[in-house]
């Protein structure tokens, strides 16, 4: 105990520099500018970024990463306030009661409640990633093969069946994705899979160039795509943030604080589950239910708090367990590996300092977004004016770009763009990208799994379902997409009235 | 000011979930699995068995390829079978309307100055900058020219020198600091 809060004070001391402090600052910046923009995403940001610094040292580069997907979930609740748009995914749940705060004229008063909510709210997310990250990562130390082969799976499915509003099409994006993984050398005999011959294939399709197309071409067609270019509304009243209600609204702060680091650690759920959640129990608990949707503080606060205390609620799992918790952690992972950090159960013994070091780049995070809070709400929303036909070009060069650096090889645009164009038409289809991303991370870890588990277990099936932590993944993943089965879902919700009524009728007697 | 609509694909204000493809599109989006997953499972049973390096049987490269293919093809199946359900074969698909077809007129556009730029423009001789000049100054004055807005337009020789500025000034700024601040090689 006395260890780690001596390895988290000299981690803190560690980035007290002014050198460190401006990179968190620059890499804040970057990712507020991307939030900003409506659909450009913290994945984005973070793939780009992660080009960007490969030169950096393993922790002014983390460190940069860490602030941008903070900086973009944050900034892109400005473009749901001002513009009825999330700027993120996450930023969904703000919309309704952002922007119509803001069309009563309330507009600074809504980015000042965000500002506020989104800085306690991941300085919380910051405190459980200090006390249960150590705590996880000892229990992962368990895992083998099985384990990790239904860990794998669960992440998929999960996100698959949360992320968007088809349980169906998010599972065949996650195989897909799975697919895309396997495709080059595989790990066990170097034999190449599905490469038709191409030597380019051999290495696979690396993960930047296809997260860049993915979330970066795809965006910039679909907004090119749309005739109509969006205006918005205009600042009236004061940007910062607002101390007092976060007082009037602790309640809310703390439970939307709980919810999104809890939903930040099911692997695989996305940062707009944690703000949805947090949205619904809102609600459920307030006094005036009726307001939500239509300009409720409390609904706003919810929201804000809610994704935001999901971020350091999803690199628990991505460090402890090497399983990312969502898209841009899934990046930031591979972002570590890049850096010679391997995530996963021997993190703890392999950099045993690692972990308290992110919590100090993601509480130096929270004070980033505070300060550009303060300070430059105003000239940052100025991003919001240039017109799409100038904006999207120049972020097709950046794209271009980060799919080229990190290997420096044409083949990776000509992925970034084949990607790109594919996933475009797939969004428009109804598919989401998340389960996807998730599938390509988890993609050579379910190949290994599988096949190593096999090795021990001399061909047999029976140790996946047999050994106690592989069974309750494996009971919850087989739990999941039975679900989508219309007979076992009725017989579920029979179930459940049934205890539930059993409950109340046991409570009644009792009163 | 009145409220903008949102776009079809960010209208996510209203809760997650809301997104329904018509049934007809699924139905072929189902057609398409099944014959990719029923591809890759027959990559995966071709695929070699390595038997002559004695590895272990169950440890073939081709074992999860083949089971996520197989997995395909079975939500593939699934797909199909919901859409029939919802109506696919009764309904055809809607025709396009005027702003659809203007957005795949858009779209096809972007694509091309995309692919133009990525494959044929860069990594073929002609410097970077300058070839990200042409796609930026490019791709400005195309989408100013399909603008809705009558001023945004009518690309009078202003237009053009502004696009022209924006385009190279861009480019080299990128270039300089990716290639001389960041160190990283351009294409």
């Amino acid at each position: 105990m006395l260890q780690g809060l001596s390895d988290l004070g000299q981690a803190y001391l560690s980035f007290m520099n002014p050198l460190t402090l401006l990179y968190g600052l620059g890499g804040a910046f970057v990712g507020i500018v991307m939030g900003i923009l409506p659909g450009l995403s913290a994945t984005l940001a973070i793939a780009l970024l992660t080009t960007l610094t490969i030169k950096l040292g393993t922790n002014d580069a983390i460190l940069v990463l860490i602030c941008s997907y903070v900086g973009a979930l944050y900034g892109g609740s400005r473009t749901a306030i001002l513009l009825n748009i999330p700027g993120t995914a996450a930023n969904a749940a703000s919309c309704a009661d952002g922007y119509a705060l803001a069309l009563q004229g309330q507009a600074g008063r809504a980015i000042g409640i965000a500002t506020s909510g989104a800085f306690v709210s991941t300085l919380l997310g910051v405190v459980c990633l200090a006390l249960f990250t150590p705590l996880l990562a000892e229990v992962a130390l368990q895992f083998g093969a099985f384990e990790f082969f239904w860990l794998a799976l669960f992440g998929v499915t999960m996100s698959g069946s949360i992320v968007g509003g088809d349980p169906l099409k998010g599972w065949l994006m996650g195989l897909l994705g799975l697919f895309i993984a396997q495709v080059g050398q595989e790990s066990l005999y170097a034999y190449n899979r599905f490469t038709f011959g191409w030597d380019e294939l051999s290495g696979g399709i690396a993960l930047i160039p296809a997260l860049v197309g993915a979330f970066g071409l795809a965006e910039v067609l679909t907004t090119l795509a749309d005739p109509v270019e969006r205006k918005i509304v205009e600042l009236r009243d004061s940007v910062l943030p607002r101390w007092r209600e976060i007082i009037q609204y602790k309640w809310t702060v703390l439970r939307s604080g709980v919810i999104g680091v809890l939903t930040g650690l099911l692997p695989g759920v996305g940062e707009d589950a944690g703000a949805w959640m947090s949205y619904a129990a809102a609600k459920a608990a307030s006094k005036e239910p009726e307001k939500f949707g239509k300009g409720s503080i409390d609904g706003l606060m919810a929201a804000e708090t809610g994704d935001m205390s999901s971020i350091p609620g999803h690199i628990i799992p991505s460090l402890a367990l090497g399983i990312p918790g969502s898209a841009p952690s899934a990046v930031l992972m591979a972002a570590m590996i890049i850096h010679g950090v391997q995530p996963g159960p021997m993190l703890m013994i392999q950099h045993p300092h690692f972990i308290y070091e992110v919590v100090a780049m993601t509480t130096l995070a929270s004070i980033t977004i505070l300060l550009f809070g303060l300070f430059g709400v105003r000239p940052l929303l100025h991003v919001l004016k240039v017109r799409r036909a100038i904006l999207m070009p120049i972020v097709f060069l950046l794209c271009t770009i980060g799919a080229f650096a990190t290997a420096s090889r044409l083949f990776d645009v000509y992925a970034m763009l084949a990607i790109g164009i594919g996933a475009y038409v797939l969004r428009r289809r109804g598919y989401e990208m998340a389960p996807l991303v998730l599938g390509l991370v988890l993609g050579p870890l379910l190949d290994k799994s599988l096949r190593r588990g096999l090795v021990l277990s001399d061909g047999s099936i029976a140790p996946f379902f047999s050994r106690p932590i592989a069974m309750a993944f494996a009971a919850v993943t087989i739990f999941t997409i039975l679900l989508y089965v219309p007979a076992f879902k009725a017989a579920v919700q029979r179930a459940k009235a049934a205890a539930f009524g059993g409950l109340r009728s046991l409570a009644g007697r009792r009163a | 000011m009145t409220a903008p609509a949102p776009l079809p694909e960010q209208s996510v204000a209203a809760g997650p979930g809301e997104h329904h493809a018509p049934p007809r599109a699924d139905l072929h989006d189902a057609i398409g699995w099944c014959v990719f997953g029923a591809a890759v499972v027959a990559g995966s049973l071709t695929m070699d068995r390595l038997e002559q390096q004695n590895i272990n049987p169950v440890t073939v490269p081709g074992l999860l390829p083949g089971l996520l293919g197989g997995a395909m093809v079975l939500l593939g199946l699934v797909l199909g079978v919901r859409s029939w359900r919802r109506g696919a074969l009764a309904q055809p698909l809607p025709p396009p309307d005027a702003d659809a077809r203007e957005q795949r007129r858009r779209v096809a556009i972007a694509v091309a100055l995309c692919l133009g730029y990525g494959v044929v423009l860069i990594g073929h001789g002609l410097p970077f900058w300058l070839a990200s000049s042409i796609y930026v100054t490019g791709s400005i004055l195309v989408f100013q020219r399909l603008s809705r807005d009558p001023a945004e337009r009518a690309a009078g020789p202003r237009a053009w020198a502004r696009a022209l500025a924006i385009g190279v000034i861009s480019s080299v700024v990128t270039w300089l600091v990716f290639e001389h601040l960041f160190l990283v090689r351009m294409p």
